[in-house]
Formats: C-alpha cells, structure tokens, sequence
C-alpha cells in the first residue's frame, strides 16, 4: 500500500512540473511548426513573466490587496500583455530581418536575444534571488499511517490550467479563420501568401501567443516556487525545449505529451534511483525516441517537397 | 571662476590619489550572480580596511587602493577574471569566494606570483596544491564538517538522517566530511545525493525523505536551494529539521523560505562582532550603515590588514617576502590571533553551531 501511495506521490509531483515544461514547450513548438526555426529567447520570455508576476503581487500586496484569487487573475492579466509585448518585439527587432537568411544566422540570432534579455532583467532587477510567500498554501492528504499523499491547490491549479490552455489552444488551431491560416503558413507559408494570407501577420500572432503560455507558466510556477531570478529561463526553456523534441516539435499535443512524459520521468528518477539521474534518465529518453523515432513521439516525418 | 578652480580641484585629487595608490588589491568575488550577497560580505570587509589602513597613512608611505573584479561565483569567469587581475600588474588578491572559482583562479596567480588571500573558500583542496603564496583567513571544510557532524551525533541524535548536496566543490566537499563524522558516531545515513544547484523543483527528493522517515537533513551548498527546499518540504508536509553551512547562513534564505526557516542549523565562523576588542570597527561599519555581521566580513578585512601588516613587515612588496613574513609571525586581528602552517592555512579556527530565525537573525544553538 504504502509504494502504491508512493508511486502515485511520484506521478503527481511528475505531472505538475510537466505541465509547466509542456506550457513552455508550445512556444518552441508553434514557432518551429510555422518558420522552422528555434526561438532560443523563448525561456527569458517565461522568465519575465514571472518577474511580472512578482511585481504584480507585491505592488497589489502593498495596496492591502489579499484576496489570492484577484491577485493570481491582476497578475495573469499584466503578465500576459507583458510579455506578448516581449514576444511581438523580439520576432520583430531578432527573427523579422534576418527570416530569409540561413538557418544558422536566425539561431544565432535567437541565442543573442536570450543573452541580451537574461542580462538586461539583470541589470534592471538585480542578479538576487526575489521571493514571495505562498499566495495558495495548503492542499489535500491522503493516505495511510506510514506514507501520506500530499496534493497541493497548487498543484491541482497547474494541471488545470495547463489542461485548459492546452483545449482552447487547440481548438483555436483547428476551428478558427486565424488557426487555419496558421496551419496554411506551417505547410507552405510561400503558397499561403499568393493565397492572399498575411504571413507576417501570422508570424507575429505566432509569437505573441506563445508569449502568452509562456507567462502563464510563469505565473504558476512563480506562485508554485515562489522565488524568481533571471538566470531560470535558461534551464525552463532547456527542458520544454526537450520536451518539445520529444513529443515531436511542430505538433502542439505532442509539446503536451512530451512535457508531462518528461516531468513524470524525472519524478521517478529522482523517486526510485537519485536525483542525481534525473538529467540523465530525461536526456536518455530523449536520445533513445530520437533514435527510433527521429521525429518524436507525435510528430509527422518531414516529407521532402519538391 | 569658482566652477574652475573645484575642476582644477577635482584634476588635483585625481592626480594625488593616483600618485599616491601605490599597491593595488584586487578584491574578486561576485558581484553578480545568485550569491552575490557573500561577495558584497567580502566587498564590505576588505574596503573598510583599505580605508582605515590608508586614514593611518598607509603602508609603508604608499596607499592601498582596492579594485573589484567580478567573477560570479563561475569558475570559467574566475578564470578571465584571474588573467584581467595579472594583466592589470596587481600582485595582491583579496579573494575568490566560491571554492569552485578559486581553485582554477588560484592555478594563475601561483604562476604569475600573485598573492591570493581568500577569506571565504573553505574548501581543502585549494591550499593542498604546494602554492606557497595562497592563504586564507577562514576554516577549512574538514574543520567545519566534524564540527556540524559532533553537534548532530551528540546533540540532535536523529534516527534516519539523510545528507544532501549540490555536487559542487564546497557543497559536496563539506557533506562529505558530515558523513563520515556522523557514521563514525554511529548515526544510520539512509540517503546521501546530489541536487543540481539552480533546479526549483525537489518535490521528487522530498516525497522520498518522507516515505524513508527521515527525521533530520544535513545540506551542503548555498541557500537558494536550500530555501526552496525548505519550502517545498514544509508546503509537503515533511516537518524534519535542516542544516546547513555557512553557505546558507545569510538573511535571503530567510526572504525565500520565510517562516520554513525558523530553526535551521548553521555553522558559521563565531561573531566577531561580538567581541569587545572589536568594537571600534564594529561602530565604524555602523557609522557607514553597513552590517558587520556577516561571516565573511571580518575575514576580508583580516586579509586586507595581514597584507598591509606582510608588506610592513618584509618592508617590501614582492608577494614572496611578504608570505615568507606571514608564515614566520603572528598577528593580533579582528577574527582572533591568526597564525599559519605551510600551506597557508590558519592554525586555530573554530566553528559555531547557530539556530537561523525567520526575521532573518541567528542566535547560539543549545548544545
């Protein structure tokens, strides 16, 4: 009884962190999916989102404001456009001038936008750790004597949340006039542009709304960890990266797939053998779909156009 | 006119000062970076005694001047770094901090005969190189280890421990040391592993520190980790007490963990600033609002001052002479008498146990 509790402590604390991962890995995703390039810049994105969210809340706090459930939707709000400015501005001022060039160029690109904006949050807030206390605290147990199960409102709030901008985001994709350009641009944005859709437009709503779930990441694991500092967009956006290729990048389900294998992964690990492993196991698996299935686990093998 | 003569002022203290600052100190350390708070430590001790060693005419005649150089806490940084500072001509360094940083730091300054007094790296492998010009003015992690292992053999007596660490140079180094003081005891270690210092999420970790009943934590490395795993362990509901070292001990982790760090363990250098010898430096840190309570303070000031002392002594400022002097004296200074062994390690340092408090204060554990 007790390893059953155990194991399903193990899937729970998996589930929660791959939520997050698979939140962030749609923002690689879509952006590869439309221009076939890596947005290396993706992971700061998310990490001003939660800075935002910590202003949010300490400004509001400041104002006597206690109520968690105003505080999380203010913040959601500011966050959100916040770091859709960020997103819009980055495909504009980094990726727009040089989409036509090389691949190479645009990832160098990318890699200089996420140095540039790691330093610049730096240099405005400071390379210290900043906290704030648990809007949320508290959560369910259950269990017996030996081994309780812990699941936190928190918890339950990522999966939710998750879950739900995962269904509005595909079903965005595949019922609207705006989704179905997006898929015309992924399969041949030249021909969509005789067609008469605005590629740039589309590339831009890209951005933007892969912006927008990387702050709602931020959001939650910012209120989830409750301690922000600018180097954390560096590891975030490596895993959702990984859990991008190994659900297969391009295919939005497949980010989801791949971020909640991904944390379950690294929650067994750390559960059963050490966390030391944990990196290691998650990379393995990477390695090993990648070999199998080079184009992930839902991903469509590239097919040759001629 | 009276704009011209302050400019012609102004150009004259500039060549005074630059005149005058004969013997630079480079002070390395992080200015950035997730634990820039204990280069701020560092910062704060060594600048004070530039100020007061210059106010009472300098060494020698000549003033000191310090310069910072930010490594932050990287040990590819530190490294840049090293080779700025002996390519600036300095031959004095006030520094690194982070053990991982020094190390590879101080590889330079033993070939390019630059001093290095380090007054935070505690680790043992960096006097053990045969370097004669390293020193420094703190313990050793073979010190402080046995002192946190004897406190939780003999005081805490927990049934199931576990010890956890950062894999880093100083945070592996000193759970290592705990493991072996506490086994020797006869305490049963059920879980010895490696975290990855920046990770947020210990949830995994947690949940088996609960399920293996383990009813106290040993933590080597800095306090943002230790914060969120102090945290994550009481949102868990997993209530064992933590401990840690000196790594830890500073007001953030109380900021990041809040009221979950009420009760943590630290072993720090003793308060200097308590004792009554110190007390006129104490009131001048005060007077400039700054604190002097943290443990890396008085030891950055010591090394300043054992510099400024060595080059007195020698009467010269080869950084050979002058680790010769030190080697050979004694020294009354704000940490206590400070005397050295071959590799440059203090002879006499000793370790308290403190209990941390959520306000961000500290004060004796009960023994």
């Amino acid at each position: 009884m007790e390893e059953i509790l155990y194991f399903l402590q193990q899937v729970i604390n998996g589930l929660t962190i791959g939520s997050t991962y698979a939140l962030i890995a749609i923002g690689y995703t879509m952006v590869y999916g439309i221009i076939g390039m890596i947005n290396f810049a993706h992971g700061e994105i998310y990490m001003i989102g939660t800075y935002v969210t910590f202003i949010v809340i300490s400004a509001l706090g400041m104002l006597g404001i206690a109520n968690p459930f105003f505080l999380m939707g203010a913040a959601l709000l500011v966050a959100v456009l916040v770091s859709c400015a960020y997103g819009f501005a980055v495909e504009r001022v980094a990726y727009r001038p040089v989409r036509g060039s090389k691949r190479l160029i645009a990832l160098i690109s990318a890699i200089g936008m996420s140095i540039f904006l790691q330093n610049y949050m730096r240099l405005a807030q400071g390379s210290r750790d900043m906290a704030i206390s648990s809007l949320i605290p508290g959560g369910w147990e259950f269990g017996i004597e030996s081994f309780a199960v812990n699941l936190s409102y928190m918890q339950v709030i990522i999966f939710g949340v998750t879950l739900g901008c995962m269904l509005l985001l595909s079903t965005f994709i595949s019922r609207s006039r705006l989704g179905r350009a997006c898929r015309a641009c992924s399969q041949d944005a030249g021909m969509a542009r005789l067609l008469g859709i605005n590629t740039d437009m589309i590339i831009s709503m890209t951005f933007v709304i892969g912006a927008a779930l990387a702050a709602v990441a931020g959001l939650l694991l910012g209120m989830y960890y409750g301690v922000v500092n600018p180097y954390i967009g560096f590891l975030a956006g490596l895993k959702a990266f990984t859990a991008a290729v190994l659900g297969g990048i391009g295919s939005i389900p497949g980010a989801m797939l791949g971020g909640l294998l991904l944390g379950v992964a690294e929650a067994l690990t750390g559960g059963y053998l050490s966390t030391e492993y944990k990196d290691v196991v998650a990379f393995g698996l990477l390695i090993l779909i990648l070999l199998f299935r080079p184009s992930g686990i839902l991903g469509k093998p590239e097919v040759e156009k001629i | 006119m009276m704009r011209r003569s302050l400019l012609v002022l102004g150009i004259a203290a500039a060549i005074s000062t630059q005149a005058q600052a004969d013997i630079t100190i480079a002070m390395a350390g992080p200015v950035t970076g997730p634990v820039a708070q204990y280069g701020d430590m560092q910062f704060t001790g060594a600048e004070m005694a530039i100020e007061r060693i210059n106010a009472a005419g300098g060494v020698n005649g000549e003033m000191l001047k310090g310069v910072k150089y930010d490594d932050a806490c990287d040990p590819k940084q530190a490294v840049a770094v090293a080779n700025q500072i002996v390519n600036d001509g300095v031959q004095y360094v006030v520094g690194h901090l982070c053990s991982s940083a020094t190390q590879p730091a101080s590889d330079i300054y033993a070939e390019e005969g630059v001093m290095m007094i380090t007054a935070a790296s505690t680790s043992p492998t960096i006097t053990e190189q045969g370097y004669e010009l390293v020193f420094r003015t703190i313990g050793l992690d073979s010190l402080q280890g046995p002192v946190a292992g004897r406190y939780i053999a003999n005081t805490i007596q927990p049934k199931h421990m576990a010890i956890i660490h950062d894999k880093q140079q100083y945070g592996e180094g000193i759970a290592t040391g705990v493991r072996e003081t506490v086994k020797e005891a006869g305490i049963d270690v059920v879980l010895f592993e490696g975290i990855t210092a920046g990770d947020k999420d210990f949830s995994a970790l947690i949940s088996k520190l609960k399920k293996e009943n383990v009813d106290f934590v040993y933590y080597g490395g800095y306090h943002p980790e230790l914060g969120l795993l102090l945290r994550q362990s009481r949102e868990l509901g997993f209530d064992a007490p933590f401990m840690g070292p000196e790594g830890v001990g500073n007001p953030d982790i109380s900021k990041i963990a809040g009221q979950a760090s009420e009760g943590l363990y630290v072993t720090l250098p003793p308060a200097f600033e308590n004792d009554p010898k110190n007390a006129d430096l104490v009131e001048a840190f005060k007077a400039k609002q700054q604190d002097p309570s943290g443990p890396f303070v008085m030891p950055a000031y010591t090394a300043v001052e054992l510099i400024a002392d060595g080059i007195k002594g020698a009467d010269s400022t080869d950084p050979e002479d002058v680790a010769e002097y030190l080697k050979a004296n004694s020294f009354d200074t704000p940490i206590g008498k400070v005397e050295y062994d071959e590799k440059g390690d203090l002879k006499d340092f000793s370790f308290v146990v403190y209990n941390w408090h959520a306000d961000g204060t500290k004060s004796e554990a009960a023994q």
